[in-house]
């Protein structure tokens, strides 16, 4: 039984990573903590699925609805960051205005999908399970456990090997330098926002699939777990926050397994308390963004 | 309308106008020492519960309970300072809000707070002038405190640790201070507000709590208690004054709070702080 | 033909405002008056897929009403639908404002059970009647003499659940998974777990689940490992959907049993073929065949495109029960209060509603099974 419970922890932690991805690269790059970043996970979701109901395929579907995630992202940064980045406003403020899109997002989600909750296969998804050994799962898991490992390896590589992902590292080191050694801030900020929001929606996107459920609140448990899974990982660092993916679905889910459920998000938070405390850079906080 | 018939219809909202404004100066200390010390609402939690504990289970007359309800928080407070004690922004941040979930989940898997099913019964005999008058006295104690050196230190260590380090600050003990000071106040706020809606559920006094009172605070201004104070009394009555709205309120009140941040930054003080303060 | 057709218009007309709107014509002691009911509900918030259900519902009696599909006696009656955003400040303010306005004479609502607790003791103070269709947790009616309900408790649903599924199955071994965070999800948990071992079954595991979680598979894993009969859900649909198709994932092929919180369409509709003879045990069928309720359930469908679940139900049957009682001249709130505790039978969608000495609805549960694509009494 414990294999199966590590691989239910598998499952669930490649999701939370991929939330963590976005969270992390904002602050990395910006000292902001994205409040609306469980939004863009959420409408994303639905999105995509509007998408399929129209009668795109769903790999399309996918793709369109993290483009568009990645595209709101940028539109956050317009509307909620940018101004107040040029007001010298701090960090606390942003995160204000971060909850203040959030609402927003909700609110349009409502209004253009409603209160129930909405699913991709209507009749239950017909995953046939795949028995290996002691364990059992789903090709469906499967393939949503290889895209996330997959986008994870995506965005390492566009940090390590691109201009671009240069550029972000450099900016998550030291904006002023940067700057001085003319990297566009603007434009890479932007490009920043939109690959955390697009790998934002993508978790959003997996999660909806993975359940065949998508509703307005497919975020409100993920926004806070999320921050424990990059304290545990590490603030700014990529590895970090897979890792801290991982561990977290690994406590959550050992946690149900020795019968402490309705203690799960205390022990969450307290791992993360925890190494807070005796680590504040996290496990990776010595590797941050900056060396990717 | 007069004044006697719009009491009778508004009381309820007056009384969590009241409260209100206590937990968004609780945050105001932490937030002038320049601490992001997001624990004020699990320290009214854990006063709120201690309160009417102490009363139902213990027959505390109403003055007892309320005090033992501040010392239970201001005790928490001082228990959390140590730890943290290293944090800065978002870091100490998060770090309180795990500690506020931690509180949450003791209160929903614990018998005597009643669990999930929530605490109901508790005596009622929390008033609006026993709330508004504990305000007052708040304030008052902090327009004093205003004046001693104590703030002057705190201000320093907000505008730059390493520099009032060097003039002689002992910023370990303003930290610490700011922290126990604010979360007694959250502790009277959240005994008040046992005492005056008679029923309490681990929810209250969750993230989504906190983070009302980070928006009260940051609305109104991060260094101004005044400000704090406007905050939270504007944000209390909005959902009700934009009732009308029905269907769009939840889109009106995030793009007032957007629009609002974005046109002052600094809150909404900065409309009427002397300038080059 | 320009002249005929002229004619045949007017006369048309004449005759549509000579006949009244609507079927039922009677006139009771408060025709000609206005009464709107006030209503509490979580239109939007993390309550909002219950609330807006009720929230139609009682729009659709308003339309009924005004069309004399309810008969309100000739008075106009209309429910006055305020969202409470599942925040229990507004919950509070909204009853202090129904309570003191002088005009609205009694309040349907809240949609949660821990609000109720919050608002209720305003209404008694007030002396003010409310009724609750949704707040099903113990100690709601107790909060004072004016509070009534007209949904029945998990107390009065599962015992009767439970009874008659052993009677079928004979379960030896039985797991429980409820959800820990709220007062309706828990007491379903202590209340399977009590007449499971009454029925002298054996509890071989508890799991518990947060509201909003999504994924189930650790518990479910760990119930596969004690081999159950019978898996009991404690929770609301849209966590029980999802235990229910995870527990098919993983290959479970033990009977399942819900309470009232999976009376929803969702059930069938999402839950794939692992929800086929899941039994629930409710306080409405969709079928039933209750004077009124086929139509109700047409025109919920009609006018919203979707199907009423059992808060919809309930809430309507709360409508028809006022729209009763200003039949019979209730206008004002002591009024209502008088008549509320002096109703006999009112016929309504959930069946005839009358209430016990403690203000409950006297009524028993009907236990239900998923069948294809809907629900089915149990055999």
């Amino acid at each position: 039984m414990l294999a199966q419970q590590l691989l239910n922890a598998l499952f669930l932690g490649a999701v939370y990573a991929l939330f963590a991805l976005g969270y992390t690269l904002i602050f990395g790059v910006l000292d902001i903590l994205n409040l609306a970043h469980a939004a863009i996970y959420m409408i994303a979701a639905f999105a995509a699925y509007s998408l399929v109901a129209d009668g795109l395929p769903l790999p399309l579907a996918a793709g369109l609805a993290i483009v568009m995630a990645g595209v709101i992202g940028i539109l956050l940064d317009r509307v909620a960051f940018a101004p107040l980045r040029r007001r010298n406003a701090g960090t606390l403020v942003p995160l204000i205005s971060s909850i203040g899109v959030a609402i927003v997002i909700g609110a349009i989600a409502r209004a253009v999908y409603g209160i129930d909750e909405r699913h991709f296969v209507e009749g239950g998804l017909d995953a046939t399970p795949i028995h290996l050994g002691p364990v059992t799962f789903t090709s469906l898991e499967a393939i949503i456990l290889a895209t996330a490992i997959g986008l994870m390896f995506g965005l390492s590589y566009v940090l390590r090997a691109t201009v671009l992902g240069r550029n972000i590292r450099a900016v998550a080191q030291d904006r002023v330098a940067a700057a001085l050694l003319g990297v566009d801030l603007e434009r890479t900020i932007a490009a920043t926002f939109f690959i955390a929001s697009a790998l934002g929606g993508a978790a959003g996107i997996l999660t909806g699939l993975e359940y065949n459920a998508v509703s307005l609140d497919l975020g409100s448990q993920i926004e806070l777990k999320g921050l424990a899974v990059i304290i545990l990982g590490g603030m700014g660092s990529i590895t970090g926050a897979v890792i801290g993916g991982f561990a977290i679905g690994i406590v959550e889910t050992l946690a149900v397994a020795y019968g402490l459920s309705a203690w799960r998000d205390a022990l969450t938070f307290g791992v993360m308390f925890l190494i807070l405390v005796a680590r504040p850079a996290g496990i990776f906080g010595a590797r941050a963004l900056r060396s990717a | 309308m007069n004044l006697g018939t719009f009491y009778a219809q508004h009381s309820r909202l007056i009384d969590q106008i009241g409260i209100n404004a206590l937990l968004a100066l609780s945050l105001s200390v932490s937030l002038q020492a320049g601490q992001l010390a997001l624990a004020q609402a699990a320290f009214a939690g854990i006063a709120a519960y201690v309160s009417a504990i102490a009363a139902m289970q213990f027959g505390f007359p109403l003055a007892a309970a309320i005090a033992v309800a501040i010392a239970a928080a201001a005790l928490a407070a001082a228990a959390l300072a140590y730890p943290v004690r290293k944090l800065r922004g978002i870091f100490l941040a998060i770090a309180t809000i795990g500690f506020g979930e931690i509180v949450r989940v003791v209160a929903n898997n614990v018998d005597i707070t009643g669990g999930a099913e929530g605490l109901s019964g508790i005596p009622n005999d929390v008033t609006t002038p026993i709330i508004y008058g504990a305000l007052l006295l708040v304030a008052l104690a902090l327009v004093a405190l205003a004046r001693t050196k104590f703030a002057l230190a705190v201000k320093l260590t907000r505008e730059d640790e390493n520099a009032a380090r060097g003039v002689g600050v002992d910023v370990g003990m303003v930290r610490f201070a700011s922290l126990v000071i604010g979360g007694a106040i959250a502790g009277l706020a959240g005994a008040l507000y046992a005492h005056a809606f008679y029923f309490l559920t681990p929810t209250d006094f969750g993230f989504a709590r906190m983070e009302q009172i980070l928006v009260w605070c940051v609305i109104g201004g991060v260094t101004s208690p005044a400000g704090a104070v406007v905050g939270a009394v504007l944000l209390s009555i909005l959902p009700e004054v934009i009732r009308p709205l029905a269907d769009y309120r939840e889109l009106t009140s995030g793009l007032i709070l957007l629009g609002v941040i974005l046109f002052v930054p600094n809150g909404l003080s900065m409309l009427w702080a002397k300038r080059g303060v | 033909m320009k002249f005929v057709a002229r004619v045949a218009l007017v006369s048309a007309a004449m005759i549509a405002l000579a006949v009244p709107a609507g079927a039922a014509a009677t006139k009771g002691p408060a025709a000609g008056k206005t009464v709107t009911v006030g209503v509490i509900a979580d239109v939007t918030g993390s309550a909002a897929v219950y609330g807006t259900m009720q929230k139609n519902a009682y729009d659709l009696a308003t339309a009924d009403a005004a069309a004399g599909i309810i008969d309100a006696g000739g008075a106009t009656l209309s429910f006055n639908v305020q969202d409470a955003a599942s925040d229990g400040a507004q919950v509070v303010n909204l009853m202090q404002k129904f309570t003191t306005d002088g005009t609205t004479p009694l309040v349907l609502g809240p949609t949660l059970s821990g609000e109720a607790f919050k608002a209720f003791p305003l209404a008694k103070a007030a002396n003010f009647p409310v009724i609750g269709t949704s707040t099903t947790a113990e100690g709601v009616t107790a909060i004072g003499p004016t509070v009534f309900r007209v949904s029945l408790a998990e107390s009065q649903a599962i015992p009767p659940t439970v009874a008659k599924v052993q009677s079928i199955w004979h379960g030896k071994n039985v797991a429980i998974i409820y959800g820990d965070d709220n007062a309706f999800t828990k007491t379903d948990g202590a209340l399977f777990q009590r007449e499971f071992e009454k029925s002298g079954a054996t509890v071989v595991d508890t799991e518990t689940f947060h509201i909003g979680d999504k994924d189930f598979q650790a518990q479910l894993t760990r119930i596969a490992s004690k081999k159950p009969d019978i898996i009991a859900i404690g929770g609301l649909f849209p966590e029980a959907t999802k235990i229910i198709e995870q527990a098919g994932k993983l290959g479970i092929k033990a009977h399942m049993v819900g309470g009232n919180g999976l009376n929803s369409t969702a059930m069938y509709a999402t839950a794939g073929p692992a929800a086929q003879g899941v039994v629930v045990g409710a306080a409405w069928f969709i079928g039933n065949k209750y004077t009124g309720n086929e139509a109700f359930v047409k025109r919920f469908k009609a006018k919203y495109g979707s199907l009423p679940d059992q808060f919809a139900a309930q809430a309507y049957a709360a409508a028809q029960v006022v729209a009763a009682l200003v039949k019979s001249g209730a206008t004002t709130k002591d009024e209502f209060s008088a008549g509320l505790r002096g109703l006999r039978i009112v016929q309504t969608v959930l069946g005839p509603i009358a209430f016990d000495s403690n203000r409950d609805v006297k009524a028993a549960p009907v236990v239900l099974q998923i069948v294809k694509d809907g629900f089915a009494y149990l055999q």
